[in-house]
């Protein structure tokens, strides 16, 4: 399974400094077993919609394997199936406690990466 | 026994056209209503796009109308602009799912607790329709002004000071719990809680374990405040809570209104979670993933059981096929009959497997009147293994941290004292 979550989805100086994070977990239904891989995708854009967020979490997820799972929320509360129309594989939204701690541990890395990112371009 | 006068009602639903149909919400509706004492009329579904100022279509709405009912209950959520243009275009009662769920909530509410959480609740959910039909009667008049009535404005706020006033009291009663829940602890005691979708068998399977005799009913929402009584079994004792029923689509303010019950589930050890196992298989994985939603929304970090519960009704294949089903969404699944008192061992077991495990202390403890009495609390306490009688009494004993810091802290003689303490070989959670 492929947790996915974005941080930045709000304007900086009229430009969204977007951090998308991925991490590779193997869960029960109530709680996360193993992490196995991640990966952070950083993204400046002018403007944001479904197309600039799919574009992002593909970028992301390419190379890991698994059901790829992200919050409602992100993705406009678009249907599943036209999610996996537009990703070309195997998504879901969370169901499971599991699921959602996966999504939470896959905010945290976002979070820290986009903090990690802002400190950077301030120097 | 609160008796309900029968009053009439009509049930509507309106299903979006892009997702298939829910017969099963309207079931779930009807068997609210019918737990808050309404006779059904009908029951009208719709297949429809979202009607902006009257959520069905009018034609479907006027057809409720005429078979005269004393209210109009609506599956989906009424907005308030919806309620304000549905009462004034048919001149009707009408309530929502919400409403409904604070109806039968109001009903059975019997502790003050209780009801304080389901004022509260109510307050939550009616402030913001007290605020727009005032703002949308005010359109055309102004009640109060320049004459000796208030203005309409106060009634909102007047409802924000009570919901402030409310919550403060139910700070107190959690508060209260936090210590109660605390102090069990410190006695040595485990506590396990029952969390389940609203009619799954909670309270049948807490009488069956705790031989008590709460309300069981094959309703909705018969169980509000919560009971705590003791679980003597030969694996392990512990204290288990039977708790209110979560419900699909639980609006935010009212998981806040019950935190306080909530917060039994929050902070236990272990968590049951029933599951109605005769349900068909999406249902089943519906009303999980509702569970699933509302132990997310509480904040809850205990392990869980799964304790599948109504298998007499079922089938080995089917029970064995409906797991196959479910099985990312039950963790540590156990099959059970509460009725017939089927793998209740199992599940004791899987409890005693899953609590945390407990430490083995050597305590020293005066030989005398004091010490004898401190002993005699260890014994209710703990598992006691071996004592031993000398200059002074040597305990070994099997038990819950706190209770040994517990007694350290509270005894002020000096001559007991902790010898040594180590966590057991068992397994944890």
């Amino acid at each position: 399974m492929v947790a996915v979550d974005i941080s930045g989805r709000h304007t900086v100086n009229r430009r969204y400094l977007m951090v998308c994070a991925a991490v590779v977990v193997k869960i029960s239904p109530e709680s996360i077993e193993k992490i196995y891989d991640m990966k952070l995708v950083p993204q400046v854009s002018e403007s944001i919609d479904l197309d600039v967020v799919v574009t992002l979490i593909e970028k992301a997820v390419r190379g890991l394997s698994g059901v790829v799972i992200a919050e409602k929320g992100d993705l406009y509360n678009q249907e599943r199936w036209k999610i996996e129309c537009i990703l070309s594989r195997q998504f879901k939204y969370p169901e499971s406690l599991g699921e959602r701690r996966a999504i939470e541990f896959a905010h945290h890395a976002s979070f820290a990466g986009r903090n990690l990112m802002l400190d950077l371009l301030k120097r | 026994m609160i008796t309900m006068t029968t009053k009439t009602a009509v049930l509507l639903m309106r299903d979006d056209p892009k997702e298939p149909p829910r017969p099963q919400k309207m079931e779930e509706l009807r068997g609210m209503a019918e737990s808050a004492g309404y006779a059904i009329l009908a029951e009208i579904s719709q297949q429809k796009s979202r009607d902006r100022r009257f959520q069905l279509g009018k034609g479907k709405i006027a057809q409720a109308v005429a078979y005269n009912p004393d209210k109009l209950i609506f599956y989906n959520p009424l907005s308030p602009g919806q309620v304000y243009n549905i009462s004034k275009e048919f001149g009707q009662t009408i309530i929502d799912r919400f409403n409904l769920i604070l109806e039968i909530f109001a009903y059975r509410a019997s502790s003050k607790e209780a009801k304080l959480q389901v004022e509260l609740a109510r307050l939550s959910y009616e402030a913001p329709f007290v605020r727009v039909m005032e703002s949308l009667r005010k359109l055309s008049e102004k009640p109060g002004y320049r004459g000796s009535g208030s203005y309409d404005v106060s009634m909102y706020r007047d409802i924000k000071g009570r919901m402030a006033k409310i919550r403060s009291e139910l700070k107190n009663v959690e508060i209260t719990g936090q210590v109660r829940r605390q102090r069990r602890r410190d006695l040595g005691f485990d506590l396990v809680a029952l969390a389940g979708y609203t009619n799954a068998g909670k309270s049948t399977l807490f009488n069956v374990l705790t031989e008590e005799t709460v309300m069981a009913k094959d309703q909705p929402f018969t169980t509000l405040s919560p009971t705590t009584r003791a679980v003597n079994s030969k694996e392990r004792s512990f204290l288990l809570t039977d708790t209110v029923g979560f419900i699909d689509d639980l609006p935010l303010f009212l998981i806040k209104a019950f935190r306080s019950t909530l917060a039994e589930i929050v902070q236990a050890d272990l968590v049951l979670l029933v599951v109605d196992l005769s349900d068909p298989p999406q249902i089943l994985r519906d009303k999980l993933i509702a569970c699933h939603d509302a132990l997310w929304d509480c904040g809850n970090y205990a392990p869980i059981i799964s304790v599948l519960n109504k298998v007499d009704t079922l089938t080995e294949e089917e029970v064995a096929y409906r797991k196959s089903q479910i099985q990312d969404l039950s963790p540590n699944p156990v099959v059970i009959s509460a009725k017939d008192k089927r793998g209740l061992s199992d599940l004791l077991n899987l409890i005693s497997n899953k609590l945390p495990p407990l430490k083995e202390f050597e305590i020293s403890l005066p030989n005398n009147e004091d010490g004898m009495s401190q002993l005699s609390r260890l014994y209710q306490a703990a598992e006691v293994m071996n004592v031993q009688y000398g200059e002074a009494i040597v305990v070994q004993l099997k038990g819950r941290e706190e209770m040994a810091t517990r007694l350290l802290k509270r005894s002020n003689s000096k001559d007991i004292s902790l010898i040594s303490g180590m966590v057991s070989g068992e397994e944890g959670p």
